[in-house]
């Protein structure tokens, strides 16, 4: 038996070269680690400059001021209600549209009331309400364009425009303010937005309490059998069903009738409110919540537990003085995913209805709303130019949205951290 | 070879006084495993006792069977009677969180919570109402951190995270918290285990200063330390309690060759 060992040559030409193809194996996925990161961040900054690119001036649109001689004009209008709610009404009777398009021909000559919207009339009503004493003297307006001329597609008018002095642009405070609207030149984005908060905030009510509740409930209180099995698997299938599913079961259970031992049952909520797409939505984010919660719970060291039984703290006290605290920045990251899931989803909303056309902002959870995605949807279906900018300048506003959203969350979720 | 029970025949303390608790005929199961067979064990008030054996023959299974501490393992199923001052602690009409602040407990790694000094010992007085007014609450703060030998190390910074504090630190501030609910016995599962041996010292030293006023029950590995801090001393083997009786006779003049075989190194 020869025991003698020959020693390890380091310098052998096979060494080297196991050497030189570790160390470039090395470098090889250090770049394409590197390759991955720089095309995210390029498909990223591609999407965002687009974005802001086309929507920078959906924020902004051309205006005409307006000469009107109300004095000439001499309206009918009852001058104690223009202080009083019903002052719209009493300047609608007046017949102000046709007056405004009349003051159009006049300042710009034949077919001038082409040029401006036909919402111009609108700001002229706003204008008077604000000042009656207009009714007695000239006055200009500032009126919004039509969409031919802000798209620049009525080069003439644009031209005639010009000549008189009389066009510029603006930033378009009513694409804030307002909703839907036939006219890319009066619509908003406001309505949207109102319910997607309305919608977000039922969302969070339900899924959030419902979620973390189960999450507890699975992980400190069940037994471990067959049935809570079945329910994991189950909350875990929950999670990748898609969202249309979800659509189907809201429109079934929230807005479907159904007849149960002789009795009918008529639809339990109103359609496309934000009360019934924040429920939808709920369903849709909960098995987030509970599969992020169950793991951040999981998490919370078993010794924690025992310190807090030892002195004597019932399971409820262990579970709300420890375990949630230490979980909760879990808990919120999964909030977090799951209402930015959320709050980009369209397919089950247009299946309950949140598709209509609003041109009133909802007053209440259970008025016609929709959310930011699906009118961004609506938008990209439009036919008129003025759109496309709209469509991505609402982008815009369910960005920042998303993002307000989340430095919200992160904000929490590091207020809760625990330094060990 | 049936081994003989368990010899009891030292002194009791004190004639005629009851035990602080007594085990009998206790078996444990996880599960379809037994644990725990037959013992039979008696705990007294002013003593330490030390629970002896190797690796995985059930001291630490039936320390926390003494504050159902197994009750959180829902696999863990005990049978037999345990009595804390003659009331059966698994009958039904006793509260197991009146009981585990009356028998608490500190766990073989330092666990304090993950908030301030003050908060750790706060806590347990809090929960159960001990404290009226925030200056009594102080008053139990400082007095328990001052039995558990911390009060001069932590006085300046009371309101410093606890997980901030040293090993040792941190076990003597569990001792503080399992000592601020005023328990009437304090188990110890192996405190000096993750320790060094200057802070393992220190706890020893606190272990010797507190007994007499709670019953102390400590498991150790450690059969040196059993030695030095304990008056009574249980041999447990494969579940099964071995021997029991004063520390020093059990290591001096074991009765049943096993307890010899482990005390003399020749299984362990």
């Amino acid at each position: 038996m020869n025991s003698a060992r020959t020693p390890t040559d380091w310098n052998a030409p096979a060494m080297r070269r196991r050497i030189r193809k570790r160390y470039s194996a090395e470098r090889r996925f250090k770049a394409f680690g590197l390759a991955a990161v720089v095309l995210s961040a390029a498909f990223l900054a591609f999407l965002l400059v687009t974005m802001a690119w086309n929507g920078a001036r959906g924020f902004t649109r051309a205006e005409v001021a307006l000469p009107i001689d109300f004095k000439a004009l001499a309206l009918a209008v009852d001058r104690a209600s223009l202080s009083t709610p019903g002052a719209d009404l009493a300047l609608s009777g007046a017949e102000l549209e046709n007056a405004v398009k009349g003051a159009a021909v006049t300042a710009f000559g034949p077919g001038g009331d082409a040029l401006i919207s036909g919402h111009g009339w609108i700001k002229v009503r706003d204008a008077v309400k604000a000042d009656p004493s207009l009714l007695d003297r000239e006055a200009v307006i500032q009126v919004p364009a039509s969409t031919k001329v802000d798209q620049g597609e009525d080069a003439a008018g644009v031209a005639r425009l010009n000549g008189a002095g009389a066009l510029s642009r603006h930033f378009n405070s009513d694409f804030l303010s307002q909703s839907n609207s036939t006219d890319p030149m009066a619509a908003g984005i406001w309505g949207a937005l109102k319910g997607s908060l309305m919608t977000m905030l039922v969302t969070f009510l339900i899924a959030f309490p419902v979620g973390l509740f189960s999450a507890v409930y699975l992980e400190e209180y069940a037994p471990r059998n067959r049935w809570t099995d079945l329910i994991e698997v189950s909350i875990n299938n929950l999670a990748a069903v898609p969202s249309i599913i979800f659509g189907l079961l809201g429109l079934a259970v929230f807005l479907g009738s159904w007849e149960l031992w002789g009795h009918s049952f008529g639809p339990l909520m109103p359609r496309s409110a934000a009360l019934v797409g924040g429920l939808t939505l709920a369903l849709m984010i909960m098995p987030v919540i509970v599969i992020a919660s169950r793991n951040a719970i999981k998490a919370v060291p078993p010794s924690i537990r025992d310190a807090a039984f030892a002195v004597g703290a019932s399971r409820v006290q262990v579970v709300f003085h420890h375990v949630i605290p230490l979980a909760m920045p879990g808990i919120l990251t999964g909030t977090i995913i799951g209402m930015a899931r959320a709050l980009g989803e369209t397919a089950p909303l247009l299946l309950i209805g949140m598709r209509a056309f609003i041109v009133t902002p909802p007053g209440s959870f259970t008025d016609p709303a929709t959310v930011l995605p699906v009118q961004i949807f609506l938008w990209s279906d439009e036919v008129s130019r003025g759109f496309i900018e709209k469509t991505s300048a609402a982008i815009i506003v369910l960005l920042a949205f998303l993002l307000a959203m989340n430095g919200l969350a992160i904000y929490l979720r590091n207020r809760f951290e625990t330094r060990w | 070879m049936t081994e003989a029970t368990p010899s009891l025949d030292f002194a009791p303390s004190g004639a005629g006084q009851q035990p602080k608790m007594a085990a009998r005929g206790v078996n444990v199961f996880y599960g379809g495993n037994q644990a725990i067979r037959d013992v039979s064990i008696e705990i007294d008030m002013d003593k330490v006792t030390a629970f002896i054996g190797p690796s995985g023959c059930g001291k630490s299974t039936f320390l926390r069977t003494l504050n159902r501490m197994n009750d959180t393992i829902p696999s863990a199923r005990v049978e037999g009677e345990i009595m804390l001052d003659g009331e059966d602690i698994y009958s039904p009409a006793m509260d197991v969180v009146q009981l585990r602040a009356r028998v608490g407990m500190v766990f073989q790694k330092p666990n304090p919570f993950p908030k301030s000094i003050y908060e750790n010992v706060a806590y347990g007085p809090r929960i159960h109402g001990l404290a009226s007014s925030k200056s009594s609450m102080d008053a139990i703060v400082e007095r328990s951190l001052k039995r558990a030998g911390l009060w001069d190390e932590v006085k300046d910074r009371l309101q410093d995270s606890g997980t901030a504090l040293s090993g040792g630190q941190q076990q003597r501030l569990c001792i503080a918290r399992a000592i601020a609910v005023d328990p009437e016995v304090i188990l110890m599962d192996e405190p000096c285990s993750a320790l060094d041996p200057i802070a393992t010292a220190k706890i020893e030293e606190l272990i010797h200063d507190l007994h007499g006023k709670y019953a102390i029950v400590i498991v150790t590995h450690n059969m040196q330390q059993a030695a030095r801090v304990s008056h009574r001393t249980a041999f447990f083997h494969l579940g099964q309690l071995i021997e029991y009786g004063v520390t020093d006779e059990i290591f001096t003049a074991p009765r049943v060759e096993r307890t010899k075989d482990y005390i003399t190194g020749r299984y362990g």
